[in-house]
């Protein structure tokens, strides 16, 4: 299998799984607790889920899968103008994977003082 | 020859697809913008309460709670054409790709949005009056 | 130019060069729609010139265009030359598996091809979907939806040797992946072609691990 097959298929298993996490996501943050519920986010009313080493895991995990999705989503809008030779795109190829890398990070040491 | 009135039905929403295609396009790119600043936001976490709080007052706001619900519209539209694409590239379409645009993306989503969007909306209006 | 009701655009452009405009440069051959020469942009949709009624177009004035994405020649006359790069790229040739076989080879009524193909086989090279996808629009290098149909057809062909080279053109970064089921093609295609789902049958087929191509 291609690289190109084998992104062509992540993007959709990707795309699943967001629907599903996003979904989950927006629960969590905005409805699981009753002070959430009064749309009362603070530090203090996230604190106890975000402590949680389990919770820190699945956002990570939400995190990487959205990142690979959006930024191999913007991938596929620059092959499509299709003006790259193979040496600017493999530089292409290399900064998103370090803007993905930079972003997953900074969201991984977010938790990092918890 | 085929028709007149298959000639006029096929090309009165020709190009439906490709306002599809844009639009899925454009959603993504927003949404990839605000998931780097969401994650950026987030980051204050590890700079103490202090800091994640103000970080997280500063969107609380009437204009920034207007611009979620807007984000909701981009999410909702991405997604729903993102299953439609998907249940296509599946060969589940059957050969119906103009009315899954019409009735799952855009209406489908539109109900979707409007059940989030009109509580957030009276949510904020109520507490900012 | 008043228009007969019952005109084509053909008719119509025939007439101007009569009365009209002596020197305006348009192609046509058959003009029963089987041929594929007169494609042109009209109302700016790509369209077969000698099959379009000019009472079945929503506007009270009518714009022929050349077709886009092609060079033009003069007038509404295009060069396909980038259409015929991209089909030779996508290897059309049938190369049979056993060339020097005593029999013919019998392609049953209910077989697999034959019921697949069906509705593929069409193809009479106007350029029409080329010209509709915005993806060819941007990108040069792209295959286009009709060099990759006659690949599929290649494909299923179970009398058709030719799979490792195919493979690897319909794989490529500007073969099928840069489809992206906008389905402009299937909506202008003169002979009713599903491109589109020729082009996502081979996405389905490469995300197989097989060395080989099955449909």
């Amino acid at each position: 299998m291609s690289w190109n097959a084998i992104e062509w298929y992540f993007q959709r298993v990707t795309g699943g799984l967001l629907l599903v996490l996003l979904s989950a996501h927006f629960w969590v943050e905005h409805f699981m607790t009753a002070p959430l519920r009064r749309g009362d986010l603070t530090f203090e009313t996230i604190a106890a889920r975000i402590s949680n080493p389990v919770w820190q895991a699945i956002d990570i995990g939400f995190l990487v899968v959205a990142l690979v999705h959006g930024l191999s989503g913007v991938r596929n809008i620059i092959l499509d103008w299709g003006r790259l030779g193979p040496r600017t795109l493999r530089a292409v190829n290399l900064g998103l994977v370090i803007i993905g890398v930079v972003w997953a990070w900074v969201g991984i040491t977010a938790f990092s003082r918890l | 020859m085929t028709p007149v009135r298959d000639v006029v039905a096929k090309y009165r929403w020709t190009f439906s697809g490709m306002v599809a295609w844009t639009l899925q396009r454009v959603t993504g790119v927003l949404l990839l913008f605000y998931l780097l600043l969401h994650v950026h936001t987030i980051g204050k976490l590890s700079q103490g309460p202090a800091a994640f709080n103000e970080a997280i007052a500063t969107f609380r706001s009437p204009l920034f709670t207007c611009l979620e619900i807007g984000l909701l519209g981009v999410v909702v539209l991405h997604a729903f054409n993102g299953i439609r694409i998907t249940l296509l590239d599946l060969g589940l379409g059957g050969g119906r790709q103009r009315q899954l645009f019409w009735t799952l993306t855009v209406g489908l989503g539109l109900v979707v949005f409007l059940a989030g969007a009109i509580p957030i909306f009276l949510f904020a209006v109520l507490k900012a009056g | 130019m008043d228009l007969d009701e019952r005109m084509t655009v053909l008719d119509a452009l025939i007439r101007v060069q009569r009365e009209v405009d002596g020197s305006i440069g348009f192609r046509c051959s058959c003009r029963v729609g089987m041929c594929g020469t007169c494609a042109a942009h009209v109302n700016r949709i790509p369209r077969l010139l000698c099959s379009t009624l000019v009472r079945t177009l929503d506007s009270d004035v009518v714009t022929v265009e050349p077709l886009p994405h092609y060079p033009v020649i003069k007038d509404l006359a295009v060069s396909l030359a980038p259409f015929f790069a991209q089909w030779r790229r996508a290897r059309p040739a049938f190369r049979p598996t056993h060339a020097d076989a005593p029999t013919l080879a019998v392609i049953g009524k209910h077989s697999r091809f034959r019921q697949l193909s069906a509705t593929k086989r069409d193809c009479i090279t106007c350029g029409a979907c080329y010209a509709a996808c915005s993806i060819t629009g941007m990108n040069a290098r792209y295959l286009g939806p009709a060099a990759i149909n006659k690949a599929l057809l290649r494909v299923l062909d179970p009398r058709d040797a030719g799979g490792a080279d195919r493979r690897q053109v319909l794989d490529h970064s500007d073969g099928v992946w840069r489809c992206h089921t906008q389905f402009n093609c299937t909506a202008v295609c003169p002979r009713h072609i599903d491109l589109t789902d020729s082009i996502v049958r081979l996405k389905r087929a490469l995300v197989r691990p097989a060395k080989g191509l099955t449909v």
